[in-house]
């Protein structure tokens, strides 16, 4: 191939240097993609490596403060407190307390929600079983705790934030003859329930089980006041306290008055003080 | 043949002198671009070899068709379809052809 013409030369040159530098781009460009992403995996790689580090070393530290640290009188403290706190699984003679939907047809013009199984249902067996000295309680194997609410969300329970659906086995430990008959009182909740053909079940057991709280708790906006703090609060009131007293005893009848105003119960007294 | 050559070293040179690489947003139309280019440096290598050789049509050939796939590309992205595809695939078989026709004529010879 034999080019004359001078034009052309220079015309080829061009458009081959620009076919050359696209391609070199097009190289270069392809090669830093592949390289950003990979950065990018590294750096993830080395994150995770260290967050995984951080998290072997945290559990260890955590081991040791359970193993080492709190012994003996504390560690039994502690597992009294767990076990009140519902952080254990708890064991022992109570009652199994079995609620299903009514499979009655709902008479015409009636509410069919009456013969549906509500929070408040729910709510009035707790209570009663709270109040015949049940120790732990949990409702379809959720504990229920001091946090842990009984509400209707549509057609289910919410109770520690899952949703739980009929039927409802309610297992409570305590003494299984008061539990059963406080639930068993006449006008009490099992015969609301069978009025409206709710099926309630009983069952006494010497073995009943009770699962731990497995939800979160913590607190957003709860603080837990130190004992420093405590003991300063309690000095100042102290003191608040000496002040007052200090100014009722001069004879200063307006310092009195003031006294009288902010403490009625102790007015006598303190004008028993003045005469004197 | 020895300017070809040459302008293709100097603009590789060029291009890893030059800082900086192309976004991947724009990837797809400089592959495009560069796809045509390729094209037309085929067809005008054909066209020399036939003798038909014009520098007219090469030059306006070389940009109208970078201009023409980059903006295929480019309706396709806006589309939502993948015309770049098609394009590639067009001046993919276009150049095999143009490659094909300059073996033969460079056997012939």
């Amino acid at each position: 191939m034999n080019v004359k013409n001078k034009h052309t030369r220079i015309l080829i040159f061009l458009v081959c240097i620009i076919l050359g530098f696209m391609i070199t781009m097009q190289l270069k460009s392809h090669n830093q993609h592949q390289t950003i992403a990979a950065q990018r995996a590294e750096e993830l790689t080395v994150r995770l490596k260290e967050v995984q580090a951080d998290r072997d070393k945290l559990a260890k530290e955590l081991d040791e403060y359970r193993a080492g640290r709190i012994s003996g009188a504390a560690q039994k403290e502690m597992d009294e407190l767990k076990a009140r706190a519902g952080e254990t699984e708890l064991e022992g003679k109570g009652i199994i307390f079995t609620l299903d939907d009514s499979k009655q047809a709902a008479k015409a013009g009636e509410n069919k929600n009456l013969y549906i199984i509500h929070d408040e249902d729910l709510l009035r067996v707790v209570n009663e079983l709270r109040s015949a000295g049940a120790e732990a309680i949990s409702l379809n194997g959720q504990r229920l705790i001091g946090s842990s609410e009984i509400r209707c969300v549509g057609p289910t329970v919410l109770v520690n934030e899952r949703r739980l659906a009929a039927p409802f086995v309610i297992s409570a430990i305590g003494n299984p003859q008061t539990l059963e008959s406080s639930l068993k009182l006449r006008g009490g909740v099992i015969e609301n329930f069978k009025f409206w053909g709710i099926k309630a079940d009983v069952v006494q057991s010497d073995k009943v089980r009770v699962p731990a709280y497995k939800g979160n708790r913590t607190f957003e906006f709860a603080k837990m006041v130190s004992e420093e703090e405590k003991k300063k609060t309690e000095e100042k009131s102290a003191e608040n306290k000496k002040e007052t007293a200090g100014n009722t005893k001069p004879s200063d009848n307006k310092a009195v008055a003031d006294a009288g105003k902010e403490q009625p119960a102790g007015k006598q007294k303190n004008a028993g003080g003045v005469t004197k | 043949m020895i300017y070809a050559i040459i302008g293709l070293i100097f603009g590789v040179v060029g291009g890893i002198l030059t800082p900086g690489f192309v976004p991947k947003i724009y990837a797809p139309y400089f592959s495009v671009a560069l796809m045509a280019g390729l094209d037309t440096a085929f067809g005008g290598l054909r066209a020399a070899m036939e003798g038909d050789y014009d520098n007219v049509v090469f030059l306006s050939g070389f940009f109208v068709n970078i201009a023409l796939s980059v903006f295929f590309c480019y309706a396709g992205i806006m589309m939502d379809i993948d015309f770049y595809l098609i394009v590639i695939l067009v001046l993919g078989m276009r150049i095999f052809n143009n490659i094909a026709l300059i073996r033969r004529l460079y056997l012939k010879k």
